[in-house]
């Protein structure tokens, strides 16, 4: 009979702008463990979110075969044998989870991006927000404070709007007084929520009229938990749009799919 | 004989410290130096009356402040700090300043001139191609004018001869220049981009016959170096300027060489040379309404694209970058015709930020780690 073949394991941890995220994958497709902690690079995210993803595992760093890091921390991870880039990292882990992708919005912490694949899987085209938070996840957060409903309930309020409000998709601090103007004119902040997603839709969909439109339209990042922001941007495209399961997770997933990709396929 | 290493250290120190290059100027000729707003002049006239021509692109990592009192946020990085340089005192030793007007922000800012100096304004004509001979003539006497303001200011005359001479000087150091950016992409592992900008950008502060002494030295010790072994990839670049040396070590970091630009900065300025003309105010018109390739010289067949098509295939390029000024909106119009023109000859190309008072280069990081590995 043939000799047993060993396990590989291989980590992939995406540190973002705003969170942390790390999944353990073996033989290049079964998630073992995958974790997420909503700090990014520069605090303690990281070395926390790569001691919870081997939090009742049976395995520790020892059994990793090749570690890949990705997103705006990728260079500060020790522990990285390699850096990829999120945007390679996203396509990756997309098109793992659903081959039929050809378009992927990735709405970030303080990036959004639109991807195009061909269909091989490869990137075909990509862009990126230009330097400013609007339109981000950030965007979100900075609206959520001002109009006192917790980031989670965003989504779920966005669905009791009666008459989406107007918010520009300028620039955060301009949307913020107009948020505010809005608050102080009593439209209500259900409308005001629609209209903060309807804002956020604006600057993603602009992205991806750049790169251009093939189904299936993917969305991941965090921002693809929001629902009412995913409304917004159907809305707006006209297109259905896939979320991924763990949309959050597709970068760390794309980076440990890499990382196995490494170990049988040396460079 | 100097090494590479060597002169490129003299075109680094000229390059970084353009107030030394002009002090030394000044010392050793007696005469001044005149300030060249961005981004197309015949500096030849300046050249002409002795006086040293500087250019002007603004500093990197400068806080921006002062100028925000002027310039509405959304002016171009360039002219933003340009006007906080000019409120600091920082050009207040030239004896002139000319101001081109080929866009709108630049109309604008040579009406806020802050600076001591006195200010020349000339016009370029923007109907270069569709009449080209009424340009030529609009060209010549705005050329005229601004060479008899220029006399008038520095007390000066300035000969037909020493124009007709600073004319062939301009000339011999554009094939200079245009050898240089040629012989590196033969052999792009040699001279780091860091290295390749600063040996450009050293032109802009010095007198043009010895920065074209240095160059054909420095040309000569490339062409008879060893080949470096080169496995990245090999890139054309284009836009207004490449700065700061952050993001050319990202361009290294990831493997990519610059084999031929299509900068302001550099190239578009050293292209083409000044035609021949028995009239040399002519000659110099001549040179403007045959230019090609810049979005703040009107030219309804939109010829970039094609230049930077032809310049992929002539350089055995990888792909283009264009390297994108930020709120320059003449190149952010032409931009999608060029992505039109990229996709129809299947030239991949990606775009990055340029702006000069960023101090964070993430962005770019990312963009072009991923370019890198999709190419």
């Amino acid at each position: 009979m043939g000799e047993s073949v060993k396990t590989i394991y291989t980590l992939g941890i995406d540190i973002g702008s705003s969170s942390s995220k790390a999944v353990i994958l073996r033989d290049g497709s079964d998630v073992v463990s995958q974790a997420v902690i909503q700090v990014g690079t520069g605090t303690s995210g990281p070395a926390r979110v790569l001691e919870k993803v081997f939090e009742g595992q049976k395995i520790g760093m020892d059994d990793i075969a090749y570690t890949v890091a990705t997103g705006y921390g990728r260079f500060s991870v020790k522990e990285a044998d390699k850096q990829i880039s999120e945007i390679s990292c996203h396509a990756k882990g997309i098109y793992h989870k659903h081959p039929r992708a050809r378009t992927i919005i990735d709405i970030g912490g303080q990036d959004a991006k639109a991807i195009r694949l061909n269909d091989n899987g490869n990137i075909a085209q990509f862009v990126m927000n230009d330097k400013c938070a609007a339109g981000t996840g950030r965007f979100l957060d900075v609206m959520s404070r001002v109009l006192e409903i917790p980031l989670p309930e965003m989504g779920e309020v966005h669905f009791h709007a009666t008459e989406w409000a107007f918010v520009s998709s300028t620039c955060t601090v301009f949307a913020e007084s107009e948020v505010i103007s809005l608050l102080s004119q009593g439209v209500s902040r259900e409308n005001i929520v629609a209209g903060v997603h309807q804002s956020v839709a604006s600057k993603a969909c602009s992205l991806v009229y750049r790169v251009g439109m093939t189904e299936d339209i993917v969305m991941c990042g965090g921002v693809a938990r929001n629902k009412g922001a995913v409304d917004a941007i159907e809305k707006e495209l006209g297109k259905h749009v896939i979320v991924v399961d763990s949309p959050q997770l597709t970068g760390a997933l794309g980076a440990a799919i890499f990382a196995y990709e490494a170990t049988v396929k040396p460079e | 004989m100097s090494t590479i290493k060597e002169l490129i250290a003299q075109f680094r120190e000229v390059a970084d410290n353009p107030k030394k290059a002009m002090d030394d100027y000044k010392k050793e000729t007696g005469k001044g130096a005149v300030g060249i707003m961005p981004v197309y002049c015949p500096e030849e006239i300046v050249h002409a009356a002795g006086y040293l021509p500087m250019g002007m692109w603004g500093a990197q990592k400068k806080n921006i402040s002062k100028a925000r009192s002027f310039l509405p946020p959304f002016a171009c990085s360039v002219m933003q700090s340009v006007m906080e340089l000019q409120l600091d005192g920082v050009y207040d030793e030239l004896d002139a300043v000319i101001f081109s007007v080929p866009c709108d922000t630049l109309k604008c800012m040579s009406q806020k001139w802050k600076g001591k100096a006195p200010q020349i304004v000339f016009t370029h004509p923007q109907n270069r191609k569709m009449a080209m001979s009424a340009a030529n003539v609009f060209a010549r006497e705005e050329y005229a004018i601004l060479k008899q303001k220029l006399e008038d200011i520095l007390d000066v005359r300035i000969s037909v001869k020493a124009l007709k001479n600073s004319i062939a000087v301009y000339n011999e150091n554009r094939a200079a220049c245009r050898e240089f950016s040629d012989l590196v992409a033969e052999n792009p592992g040699l001279i780091s981009l860091k290295d390749r900008h600063a040996v450009i950008k050293a032109r802009w502060f010095m007198e043009k016959s010895r920065h074209t002494a240095m160059l054909k030295e420095l040309n000569d010790l490339i062409r008879s170096a060893d080949k470096v072994p080169f496995s990245g990839k090999r890139v054309v670049v284009s836009g207004i300027l490449l700065e700061p040396d952050e993001v050319l070590d990202i361009f290294e970091e990831f493997g990519f060489a610059i084999v031929a630009d299509d900068l302001a900065q550099e190239t578009r300025n050293f292209r083409q040379d000044v035609p021949e003309d028995a009239d040399p105010l002519m000659a110099l018109a001549k040179a403007w309404t045959a230019f090609d390739g810049c979005s703040l010289a009107t030219d309804a067949d939109k010829p970039k694209g094609d230049i930077l098509i032809n310049a992929v295939k002539k350089y055995n390029a990888d792909a283009v970058i264009v390297c994108m000024m930020k709120f320059c909106d003449p190149e952010e119009f032409d931009y999608p015709i060029l992505l039109q023109q990229f996709a129809a000859a299947g030239v991949k190309n990606l775009q990055i930020e340029i702006d000069q008072e960023t101090t964070s280069f993430e962005q770019v990081r990312t963009r072009l780690q991923t370019f890198s590995e999709v190419l």
